[in-house]
């Protein structure tokens, strides 16, 4: 009878295995250490407060028009921080690429925009805020740098996605780096480029909800702010929700609308 | 004078691996050479070292009196259209159309901006017509390059590598991933290159019946050496030995039965040319 023989050992399985095996140990004590008296009641109330919010929403210092208003600024705000960002992270992410810049800019530009990346854009906006006052100009700022540093990376991955031949290709027939970027790399990479713009597109705007709280910089998001803080109106809350949410599932939709067309 | 002249080129990777190790060659104007070896002897290497797509380790490259392995990147670029490229995988722009891919193997003699904006004067838009016409795609020109087979994307690739009005091509392993009719297509279009337009053909073959078939020379690579160079009529399972080693002599001793002039075993019909 033959055998089969074991398997070579495997140094990262055990690693994985290890880490796995400590995060399960730590989500169980602490779990074990969870005490909460009136948990019940507790829970009670925050159901209560949802229905409140949910079922019986309402307008009240805010009219529908203004409710749109608002979410309109928010939208700007959304759209403006991505352009800007989209056309930074055009230029930077094709010297990001290995395929496209020499090896030394790729690691310098990778390892900044991760370090940007690293710290989320509420914190940028409150840095941008110190030197340009709470409001929408340290908003737009601190959510461009942020999205530079998003897009930067998910283009330059999309860059590297090519097909190395097609390069050579245009290489061989001597074309210049510029021609090759339009001719070859922009067309292939359009569908992911665009892709992903979408998707930051999306996370702007609900970023952009939270900047008009934390930050001041308007739109649905200080209505919000206004109708939770300083109305205490739950009802009024869950009316803006529910405008949130519809404007995002259409901004979704789209997406999907505009995917399809560029399938074709 | 010869059109391309490679003397004493090695190529090293990560100073240990020898890719190629003392190549001389010489090819003469619309000569159709052949190379073949087993996989990983160096062929794709050696193609890539004449337009500098490789940097040899050492060595000289002449083409046309230049020596390639020392041009300034500027004057390599101007060597390199003179040079056209075929490749196995086609590396098209498949988004783009191919009347489009056609159109960049004018790139290397734009100025940068006209190449970006996709801007070509009537005359290259009238020659890249003229090209895929001769090759059978006049009814493919706007179609978007994913939407054709194989065979079709070869005859695209060709047609690209044309319209540099190229004075050799390279083609590496050209029909390596394509039936046997399209196989047959594409070779007769890439001899009828060389012997109509002059056109010197360096064609990289996996298939040595192929090889013996087309090639006016037949160029054996073994471990980055070159141990065979003469014409088809002196292959001989010996020498078939030698390039391939005793393992594949029997396999492809069956096909070497052909010899130049004889038809090959592909039935070249009407339905071939209906195919693609």
């Amino acid at each position: 009878m033959t055998t089969v023989p074991r398997k070579p050992f495997d140094k990262s399985q055990v690693w994985l295995r290890t880490v796995l095996l400590l995060l399960t140990g730590v989500t169980l004590y602490t779990l074990m250490q969870l005490s909460a008296p009136d948990l019940d009641q507790k829970l009670a109330l925050m159901a209560d407060n949802f229905r409140l919010m949910f079922s019986e929403s309402h307008f009240k210092h805010l009219t529908l028009l203004e409710g749109l208003y608002g979410i309109a600024i928010t939208l700007s705000l959304a759209i403006q921080t991505t352009l800007i960002g989209a056309l930074g992270a055009l230029m930077l992410g094709l010297l990001a690429a290995r395929n496209l810049a020499p090896h030394w800019l790729t690691s310098i530009i990778k390892s900044f925009v991760a370090l940007i990346r690293a710290i989320p854009t509420i914190l940028w906006v409150l840095i941008f805020a110190v030197s340009a006052g709470l409001g929408s100009t340290a908003a737009v700022i601190g959510m461009t740098f942020h999205t530079v540093s998003y897009l930067t990376k998910s283009y330059s991955e999309s860059f590297e996605e090519i097909e190395p031949g097609v390069i050579e290709a245009l290489r061989g027939c001597g074309a210049r780096w510029w021609q090759i970027v339009f001719q070859a790399v922009l067309p292939t990479s359009l569908h992911p480029i665009l892709s992903w713009t979408f998707i930051r597109f999306e996370i702007n705007f609900l970023n952009a909800v939270a900047m008009g709280a934390a930050a001041g910089a308007g739109g649905i998001g200080f209505d919000l702010f206004m109708a939770g803080g300083h109305y205490l109106d739950f009802r009024e809350v869950g009316m803006i929700t529910y405008l949130i949410i519809a404007v995002s599932m259409i901004l979704e939709s789209s997406s999907i609308q505009l995917k399809k067309r560029l399938e074709l | 004078m010869e059109l391309l002249e490679i003397r004493d080129v090695s190529k090293i990777y990560n100073r240990q691996t020898v890719a190629l190790s003392n190549i001389s060659l010489n090819v003469g104007e619309g000569e159709f050479v052949s190379i073949i070896g087993p996989s990983g002897a160096g062929k794709s290497t050696l193609l890539r070292c004449i337009n500098r797509m490789i940097d040899p380790s050492s060595g000289a490259v002449f083409f046309q009196q230049n020596r390639i392995d020392q041009l300034p990147k500027k004057k390599l670029r101007q060597v390199r259209t003179q040079i056209g490229m075929v490749f196995q995988h086609y590396n098209l722009v498949n988004r783009l159309t191919v009347f489009e891919n056609v159109l960049h193997g004018r790139l290397g003699y734009k100025s940068t901006l006209a190449g970006v904006l996709g801007y070509y004067d009537s005359f290259e838009r009238r020659a890249a017509y003229e090209i895929l016409a001769a090759l059978g795609l006049q009814e493919q020109v706007f179609k978007r390059c994913d939407q054709l087979s194989g065979g079709q994307k070869q005859r695209v690739g060709i047609a690209r590598a044309l319209l540099q009005r190229p004075k050799m091509l390279l083609c590496d392993e050209p029909i390596a991933s394509l039936d046997p009719s399209s196989s047959k297509i594409i070779m007769d279009h890439l001899q009828r290159i060389s012997r109509e337009m002059k056109i010197t053909c360096l064609v990289n073959l996996h298939q040595v019946d192929v090889a013996i078939k087309y090639s006016d020379r037949i160029i054996g690579i073994r471990n980055g050496e070159v141990v065979f160079d003469g014409p088809p009529a002196q292959i001989t399972p010996l020498i078939i030995e030698q390039i391939y080693g005793t393992e594949a002599h029997e396999l492809i001793l069956s096909l070497e039965t052909l010899q130049p002039g004889q038809k090959s075993p592909v039935k070249q019909s009407e339905v071939a040319h209906a195919a693609c």
